[in-house]
């Protein structure tokens, strides 16, 4: 038997909606966690946002990235970027990012801004990914459109998902609703994601939990970690954590 | 090319490129003694739309543009409702219920069709989806491909739920997005003015939000 995940104590439910999942079935999906979103001349920094409000969630993801591994669950890990050339690179959003002074494809302090194979386009060491663990590149904000990871997931016939990264708004967002719509039940973490807008932050994540979790739950990592068991020291359905 | 005052800067979009899309203006939404309503909803909040949308409409109309509408729905057999959809929160009532205007989110039932002052007239595009996104697991893609469409308006319901969805789909796929706030509703004023905050947030992370009038004037021009 494999070890077994939930119900974990959440928002606006117990944390899954069919009361636990094996661990096997679960992927941890960290959404770009890139210099260029949470590092020092980065392009979240270089539009003049305080990066401590994104790198707020970095601790707790990197205990729980511990934890999960442990486990044996699936991470995936997600960038956002564009090829070199800016092939994939659609003209608004290149636009608007000049608008605002930290154009896609530019040069910056770490490199060409948003660009794979750069510097700020690096996962930062804090909870950059290990030796067998998925990374899909995404050209958008949400990480299923225009990538592998619908296929991904299911060849390994993930049904649940946990979700940390930033920004919680925006990419975070986008991808839990894209989740969604394909049936994925998501679970996302208050303390493993942050915003530029604390106050959208907050907004985001009160968001999930209307209309009896229009988009799935919020929790926190320690409560996953709580509701984390083998079986041989957890009768079923009786959670002892939690 | 029309423009229009819109945040975070003026929006111009080609006539020839731009479709109306209206999102999910259905009766299990917006009806009192609905599905919205049942679960405690208020949905002044969402029928102060039908009247500024039903003029934007029929300026759009009168100037020849294309128009689609979205409905959220299921099949008879839920076999397009996910398990997670379906089940979670153990909802009191659920898709596939009967309610005031038929089987609740249930394809051809009364409560799924749009409300009676904003249905599409012969030639406009309904599409039917399973989701929030219009996107997904639906036709959208190709037919704005297939008619040269660049831009969207976007008018509907609700704000963070279905319109957001939508638009954050559209932006990723290059689609310039207009959001219209007079024309978008949420069952909750927070969420209403916060869910506009975010599209036009660090330079337009998502598009544009402008009020009704500024395109009907300047599709007029």
């Amino acid at each position: 038997m494999t070890a077994m995940i939930g119900p974990v104590t959440a928002n606006p439910y117990r944390w899954p909606y069919d009361g636990s999942v094996p661990v096997s079935k679960t992927a941890l999906i960290c959404i770009d966690w890139q210099v260029d979103f949470c590092g020092k001349g980065g392009y979240v920094d270089s539009m003049g946002y305080d990066i401590e409000l994104t790198r707020a969630g970095l601790p707790a993801t990197a205990k729980l990235l511990d934890h999960v591994r442990g486990l044996g669950m699936l991470v995936i890990h997600t960038r956002e970027g564009h090829d070199p050339d800016l092939s994939d690179l659609p003209p608004n959003k290149r636009w608007r990012s000049a608008q605002i002074g930290a154009e896609i494809g530019a040069d910056g302090p770490c490199g060409r801004i948003l660009v794979r194979g750069e510097p700020g386009w690096e996962i930062v060491p804090e909870v950059a990914p290990v030796a067998g663990e998925v990374i899909v590149d995404k050209p958008g904000k949400g990480a299923f459109y225009a990538t592998n990871l619908d296929l991904v997931l299911r060849t390994h016939g993930i049904t649940h998902i946990i979700l940390t990264g930033i920004t919680t708004d925006v990419c975070v967002h986008t991808t839990m609703r894209e989740a969604n719509d394909r049936g994925y039940e998501c679970l996302i973490l208050s303390d493993c994601t942050g915003a530029t807008d604390p106050s959208n932050h907050t907004a985001a994540l009160h968001m999930v939990t209307m209309q009896g979790g229009v988009f799935g739950c919020v929790s926190t990592s320690d409560d996953v970690i709580a509701a984390t068991s083998e079986p041989s020291n957890r009768p079923a359905h009786h959670p002892q954590a939690d | 090319m029309p423009a229009v005052d819109a945040q975070p800067g003026p929006f111009s979009f080609d006539l020839d490129s731009t479709a109306l899309v209206v999102i999910d203006m259905q009766r299990d939404f917006l009806l009192p003694g609905g599905f919205g309503e049942s679960l405690g909803n208020d949905v002044s909040q969402l029928r102060r739309t039908i009247e500024p949308l039903a003029a934007l409409m029929a300026a759009w109309r009168a100037a020849g543009l294309p128009l689609i509408h979205t409905r959220e729905g299921h099949k008879p057999d839920l076999s397009d409702c996910p398990p997670a959809k379906l089940n979670r929160g153990a909802p009191s009532m659920r898709i596939g219920d009967p309610g005031t205007f038929g089987r609740i989110l249930i394809q051809g039932e009364y409560g799924h069709d749009i409300v009676d002052e904003l249905q599409p007239i012969e030639g406009e595009t309904v599409i039917d989806k399973p989701g929030k996104g219009a996107f997904y697991a639906t036709e959208l893609s190709d037919i704005l491909e297939k008619d040269g469409i660049k831009s969207l308006v976007v008018t509907g319901v609700t704000t963070e739920v279905c319109v957001h969805t939508t638009v954050r789909e559209a932006n990723d796929r290059g689609y310039e997005c207009l959001v219209l706030a007079d024309c978008v509703g949420s069952y909750f004023p927070e969420f209403q003015q916060v869910g506009l905050k975010m599209i036009a947030a660090q330079g337009g992370i998502f598009g544009w939000v402008a009020e009704s009038p500024s395109v009907i004037a300047a599709i007029q021009e």
